[in-house]
């Protein structure tokens, strides 16, 4: 639209953003200054452009004025740039004519000097109608987005998410790390503040992903790569060998009940090495997928070669298969919901607690385990030792709330040591202490429950606990752990015996967290759990188009949040797909391909590995999808043959000719 | 036999805004506003046992500007400077330096109770110290004894008898060389202020 003489036409717009701007800017002034700046056939200033008065103003100026160009001297382009463009291409111009200048986060709200804020927005404006001028008219590309979605974790959030994607129709595949899906949730006893039986919520769930027909479940599995872009992601799966066929093996246990070790003699890991089982085993009752697996760790066969195998004679369906290897599996995804959770902190760290040294120190992943009926005790709460404990101390914060290991609250840890209190409290009837710092019991019911525990007679000691010993000061000491802690309340130090210690640690990111991330290409918070594009407005996107996020490997959370994470994350994925396409910000980088050299230094520098180099015709080429128009490749290339849109180097040197014309 | 019935209200007035940051500006103080209470300095501490105030206490005292109230406690004396508190501190705050300061503001308030030896040590020590590069303990035992408590000195007599016949208590003042070298390297670190001095200017 050049109104077929060639001449630009700049219509230039100044908001006052209500008093954001023209508080400190003098908006009038600034649009008079405009008026006469080369190429501005219409200037205004207006209240709110961003209003649908203002962003008529624009579509009725093209239309009768015949502009081409539009800048608007506003607030940030992270805002308003979409709009603004969008106004403009209603009245029938390409959007990419319109350019923002951000005169409220550069010049209003950072200067209180009227005079020289309002000279700074005329060199900012200045350089904007300098650029504009270059502006092409650009096209968004439009790329097909895959109906499929991943779900890397099947924990509650990997579950909750899995299901909602399937429910809608689309495609899943869940993939899990261990042997069955359930994550931590699978290990817990009752859930907090209600006491639902864990198992009786999740299990249903478990079942339901495992029988649904939209849902492909690969245990015992990790994603190996990933690669491609939003949409289009192409990922490989490695499903690590379990020695048995997972379609033929219906979990009858008569493998295991056959095994040549009669009595189960190695550390179970689900049951946090507190149990034992067999090489062949199965880790809980309602493990889904309901198979069995052998552990070549501590299987006779794999370790001598000279079992006689009574498992396989025992199967009745064949289902064992000794010469199972890794194998792989590649798929296309649209979109990717990470859900790796959690691990758990490790006392050993905070060695005052003497976990590790004193057999009746205890995580609080532990007692979950002895307080449920299918753990290692039938329920019962018993320690190490044998004996029932008459009175247990629950400490808080360990690693938590501290500069020396975690530095961040948990979140949960308040919540499941009431919740530990109560149970240990009705399994063995002992006097329970609770060692805090702080009672963080926000939540629906939660300070409810927090009353309950008060009035079912739970000691409650504010302070966080220095030491436990078995040095006895007293005769009542004698035989127990001495928890030694300053009554912060009562304002002076206290020693108490218990018998038991449950040390209530706290959640870290996993330990392989940042090879996910790298995987996965999103980033970290300093504390290493995923980030999410925005903590507020964005908290299950990624920096990365089509990566999502739900549950505790985002940060510490319960099961409530989990699974609204995981509902948010499935909702955001399948807005994605449903679409079934996505439109490209065109202001990539491109390759002009006469001029590169194929010298192949733009290729690793790019962060969102969109460039590739092409065998053929010996030059780099760059993925328009992936890229993201950081312009790193541009500044680096020797040849200078790259080049970004809305950022080409006649558009950027008049900026900065007209930046400096008053200078 | 009764109770004895006072007030323990405390009113904003009673506090001094200024305490807190001046204290903070101190070194090894910055953090004391880092505190969360959770007691671990007093939990860890060996004598907090004996405190009136215990070291959380002392902090929390200190932040809310009860200066009197931290200055007159016994905590900063009984402080034995073991470390542990810091050691342990899951916010990092180096509770003994900021007893130190505490103890410096008492000395210069002179806010311990007529004869009490411990301020008296340190400031007869130093400016031993300041003075020769060393101590002297004989002449600074009789200084401790002088200006506290003359008596107890002179019911130790035996004992310092011995010392002398030992050899452990000499009647010269013990120097270093070069004295005026060492008082411009305390005057450059900021000496008394307990601020950091950097060099003068």
């Amino acid at each position: 639209m050049d109104n077929g003489d060639g001449k630009v036409r700049i219509g230039f717009y100044v908001c006052h953003c209500g008093t954001n701007i023209a508080g400190t800017v003098d908006v009038a002034s600034v649009a008079k200054y405009a008026a006469g700046l080369p190429g501005v056939a219409v200037s205004r200033d207006y209240k709110y452009m961003c209003s649908d008065p203002g962003q008529d103003l624009i579509g009725e100026d093209i239309r009768e004025h015949g502009l081409n160009r539009i800048v608007v001297a506003a607030c940030s382009p992270c805002l308003h740039e979409a709009t603004f463009r969008t106004a403009t291409a209603r009245a029938g111009l390409n959007p990419f004519f319109c350019h923002l200048v951000n005169i409220r986060e550069h010049a209003s709200w950072v200067h209180s000097d009227r005079a020289a804020a309002t000279a700074k927005v005329y060199d900012l404006i200045r350089a904007a109608c300098g650029r504009v001028r270059h502006h092409k008219a650009l096209e968004r590309k439009r790329v097909n987005v895959r109906p499929e979605v991943l779900v890397v974790g099947g924990g509650i959030a990997g579950i909750q998410a899995a299901l909602t994607v399937a429910e809608s129709g689309k495609k899943v595949y869940l993939v899990e790390r261990e042997p069955t899906i359930g994550g931590h949730m699978a290990m817990f006893d009752k859930t907090f503040p209600t006491l639902d039986c864990a198992a009786c919520i999740l299990t249903p769930k478990m079942s339901q992903v495992k029988a649904h027909p939209n849902i492909t479940l690969w245990t015992y599995s990790e994603v190996a790569a990933v690669e491609g872009f939003v949409g289009n992601f192409k990922v490989k799966v490695r499903r690590k060998p379990r020695y048995v066929n997972e379609e033929a093996c219906v979990g009858c246990m008569e493998c295991v009940d056959a095994c040549i070790y009669k009595e189960p003699k190695f550390e179970d890991e689900f049951n946090q090495r507190l149990g034992k089982r067999k090489p062949v085993y199965m880790s809980f009752p309602q493990a889904t997928p309901k198979v069995v697996q052998i552990d070549p760790e501590t299987c006779l066969h794999f370790k001598t070669g000279k079992c006689k195998q009574p498992c396989i004679a025992s199967c009745s369906r064949n289902a064992f298969d000794f010469n199972q290897e890794e194998r792989f599996e590649d798929i296309d995804v649209g979109a990717i919901i990470v859900a790796t959770g959690f691990k758990p902190f490790d006392p050993a760290r905070s060695p005052k607690y003497g976990y590790g040294h004193f057999p009746n120190v205890y995580t609080s992943l532990e007692v979950e385990r002895l307080v449920n009926s299918a753990g290692p005790t039938g329920g019962e709460v018993v320690m190490r030792d044998g004996r029932k404990p008459k009175s247990v101390g629950i400490v808080h914060c360990v690693g938590s709330r501290n500069l020396q290991t975690n530095r961040w609250c948990s979140k949960v840890c308040c919540m499941y040591s009431l919740k530990l209190a109560h149970l240990i409290k009705e399994h063995t009837h002992a006097e329970v202490y609770n060692f805090y710092i702080d009672m963080r019991t926000p939540g629906k019911g939660y300070e409810e429950f927090y009353n309950q525990l008060l009035e079912e007679g739970v000691h409650f000691i504010r302070g966080k606990v220095a030491e436990v010993t078995d040095w006895a000061m007293t005769p009542e000491e004698e035989g127990k752990l001495v928890m030694r802690v300053e009554d912060t309340l009562a304002g002076f130090v206290r020693r108490i015996p218990v018998d038991m210690v449950v040390l209530a640690v706290g959640l870290e990111p996993q330990a392989d967290a940042q090879g996910v991330r790298r995987m996965f290409n999103i980033s970290c918070s300093s504390e290493g759990f995923f980030l999410e594009r925005h903590p507020k407005l964005a908290p299950v996107d990624t920096a990365t188009d089509g990566v999502y996020l739900a549950g505790a490997c985002q940060g510490p959370k319960d099961i409530p949040d989990s699974v609204a994470q995981a509902g948010a994350a499935a909702a955001q994925a399948m807005a994605l797909i449903d679409k079934g396409y996505i439109e490209m910000e065109p202001n990539a980088a491109f390759i002009d391909s006469e001029e590169c050299s194929g010298c192949k230094s733009c290729i690793p520098l790019c962060p969102y590995t969109a460039i590739s180099f092409d065998e053929v015709t010996v030059k780099a080429t760059i993925n328009e999808a992936l890229c993201k128009g950081c312009g790193t490749c541009v500044a680096a290339c020797p040849s200078g043959s790259i080049k970004q849109n809305l950022f080409e180097d006649v558009e950027i040197f008049s900026e900065i000719e007209e930046v400096l014309a008053n200078a | 036999m009764g109770f004895t019935v006072r007030q323990t209200i405390k009113y904003e007035a009673e506090t001094d805004p200024g305490f807190a940051p001046l204290i903070k500006e101190k070194r090894g103080c910055e953090k004391l506003e880092a505190c969360i209470q959770c007691g671990t300095c007093s939990g860890v501490c060996p004598l907090s046992i004996y405190m009136d105030h215990t070291p959380r206490q002392v902090i929390l005292l200190t932040r809310s500007g009860f200066r009197d109230e931290v200055l007159k406690s016994n905590t900063i004396w009984l402080c034995a400077s073991c470390y542990e508190c810091t050691v342990s501190c899951p916010k990092d705050i180096k509770i003994t330096d900021i007893i130190y300061s505490l103890k410096q503001e008492a000395i210069r308030a002179r806010a311990y109770p007529r004869g009490f030896p411990i301020p008296v040590l340190a400031k007869e020590f130093y400016k031993m110290v300041r003075g020769f590069g060393r101590t002297t303990e004989s002449f600074l035992v009789v200084k401790l004894l002088l200006k506290t408590n003359i008596l107890a000195g002179l019911k130790m007599w035996k004992l310092g008898l011995q010392l002398v016949k030992s050899g452990r208590f000499g009647f010269v003042p013990e120097s270093i060389k070069n004295r005026g070298q060492l008082q411009q390297i305390l005057e450059r670190v900021g000496e008394g202020n307990g601020t950091n001095g950097g060099p003068k200017k």
